[in-house]
């Protein structure tokens, strides 16, 4: 009876041990990959704070530049409407040297 | 012996390398005859200016013509060239300088014109277009002579209305008119009552005088006037063109002075729409006659038309005939392609540019940094009458603008004295350099 008892024991306890064995690796396997997942989130953080930074530098050079090219358009067009005038002035002064 | 042909041997690598170039080559010669090859030009002598002969129910003549600029042409040169006013076309190629147009530049000759709405009889001058119409019937054939004329300022306008040539006369004395002496006076420019014929004559060699008192239809010491508004009244012509029409124009010929900016007319079955720019004040309602014209001719005829591309034509104001209906179902609406004209080289009329002369009198009309500036001054100098030679010299930056050479210091101070009216220089005289 004693033996059938120990047998029953052994074979009760031997699962939940394993059991138990499987859950505390699994648990280390767990915390690895959250170490890990925390690593590489930390890293994409990193990466993405770059890459704003990056993009607000490229948005303000954009921006610069952009500003530039408004100046560099807003000054050709009155190097433009300058010539027009001067055109214009001289187109004047030529039909009135036609004249007798 | 007969021995069969056998090809030379040729390296086994050569046969496909020959191949591949052959290959390669085709799409090769195709693009280069894109590029190169265009229909050939017309000799500027071929295409006619003045001219035509008018067919029974046709309003329309000549041809549009395009012409490839070269280094140096003004639109004043190349109008005289081609018998057209400046503002012909200037019209036609409004994107185009004036005075210091892009060599290499394609621009429209408008050599093709609307026959103004009027009696096909005598002189007709249609102020809008700045154009004369010489109609002569020769029994069934109608002869028509067209040339470009400069007409009266907007304060001394050309009168409209019905006149006659009431004499002619060549080599004419100007009598300089009060109101012209009294302008120039203001200017420091004292004139004398009378200028002889010769260079100074703004009458040019031939005068047409007609039966409106003071209105003469004559030449010009100024040709690059024609198709500007720069008369008191009067009508002038290019030298070769007056001498022409005072030939061909007997006494009592009917002058028929008009204001059509907008006209209408067909040739082989299309209808074509011809606009300028109005004179001062009557815009509105040419564009009004016009209008109810179009709309009458549409009822009538139970078309409709591209009102929008009307309305488009008027409000360019190009001067060129586009076609804006076929009145025969055969007959397509597209546009005439112009005929493309070899630059002639050396244009008529153009100012004779003598070289830099040390032993010479210069005047230093002015000094400007844009070397376009100088260039368009330069060529407006040298398109006055009669012509002041000038040219551009770079100087340090900026560029300098030198009329000469003059053989005395007499000439070189006439020409500062005719800058300073004309053109409000203020010229310095610029010694010769002397020897030794």
């Amino acid at each position: 009876m004693v033996k059938r008892l120990v047998l029953f024991s052994m074979m009760l306890v031997l699962p939940v041990t394993m059991i138990g064995c499987a859950t505390t690796s699994e648990l280390e396997k767990v915390q690895a990959e959250q170490k890990l997942i925390n690593a590489k989130a930390e890293q994409a953080m990193q990466d993405a704070q770059a890459a704003k930074a990056a993009a607000d530098e490229a948005k303000l050079q954009a921006d610069a530049t952009s500003a530039r090219a408004e100046t560099a358009i807003q000054a050709a067009e009155e190097r433009e409407r300058i010539a027009d005038e001067k055109a214009r002035m001289a187109e004047a002064a030529f039909q009135k040297s036609m004249r007798k | 012996m007969f021995r069969p042909f056998t090809p030379p041997r040729m390296a086994p690598w050569l046969f496909p390398l020959l191949l591949s170039t052959f290959i390669f080559a085709l799409p090769g010669c195709t693009s280069l005859r894109h590029s190169l090859w265009r229909p050939p030009l017309a000799p500027d002598g071929e295409i006619e200016r003045n001219r035509f002969t008018v067919a029974k129910g046709e309003d329309v003549i000549g041809q549009l013509a395009e012409i490839r600029l070269e280094k140096g042409d003004t639109l004043a040169g190349i109008a005289r060239h081609f018998g057209l006013g400046l503002n012909a076309v200037s019209a036609a190629n409004p994107e185009v300088d004036i005075w210091v147009p892009k060599a290499g530049e394609r621009i429209l000759l408008p050599l093709n014109f609307i026959l103004p709405d009027t009696p096909r009889n005598g002189i007709v001058v249609n102020l809008a277009t700045m154009r004369l119409f010489h109609f002569q019937r020769d029994g069934a054939v109608l002869a028509l002579s067209t040339y470009p004329v400069g007409i009266g300022t907007e304060e001394k306008p050309t009168p409209m209305g019905r006149m006659r040539v009431a004499r002619k006369a060549t080599r004419p004395t100007w009598y300089v008119p009060v109101s012209i002496a009294q302008a120039h006076r203001k200017k420091g420019d004292i004139l004398p009552a009378a200028v002889p014929p010769g260079p100074d004559n703004p009458l040019g060699d031939y005068a047409l005088y007609l039966s409106k008192q003071g209105y003469l239809i004559h030449g010009t010491n100024k040709p690059a006037s024609i198709g500007l508004k720069a008369t008191n009244g009067c009508m002038r012509l290019y030298p070769e063109n007056i001498a022409t029409l005072f030939r061909e124009t007997p006494i009592n010929t009917p002058v028929l002075i008009i204001n059509q900016p907008y006209l209408l007319g067909q040739r082989n079955g299309i209808l074509y729409l011809e606009a300028h720019t109005p004179l001062e004040d009557s815009g509105v309602a040419e564009l009004a006659r016009i209008n109810a014209k179009l709309r009458a001719m549409e009822k009538e005829s139970g078309r409709t038309l591209d009102w929008q591309k009307i309305r488009q034509i008027q409000a360019e104001a190009r001067g060129i005939p586009v076609p804006i209906l076929a009145l025969e179902a055969a007959k397509g609406a597209g546009a005439e392609k112009p005929v493309a004209i070899r630059h002639p080289g050396r244009l008529l009329g153009s100012p004779e540019l003598p070289g830099l002369k040390l032993d010479a009198w210069y005047v230093l009309a002015a000094e400007v940094q844009d070397e376009l500036d100088a260039r368009r001054l330069a060529a407006i100098i040298n398109h006055q009458g009669p012509p002041i030679p000038a040219q551009v010299l770079p100087a340090g930056k900026g560029h300098r603008v030198l009329a000469g050479p003059f053989k005395d210091a007499g000439e070189a101070r006439k020409a500062v004295k005719r800058l300073k009216i004309d053109l409000e220089l203020d010229g310095i005289m610029i010694e010769p350099v002397r020897k030794g």
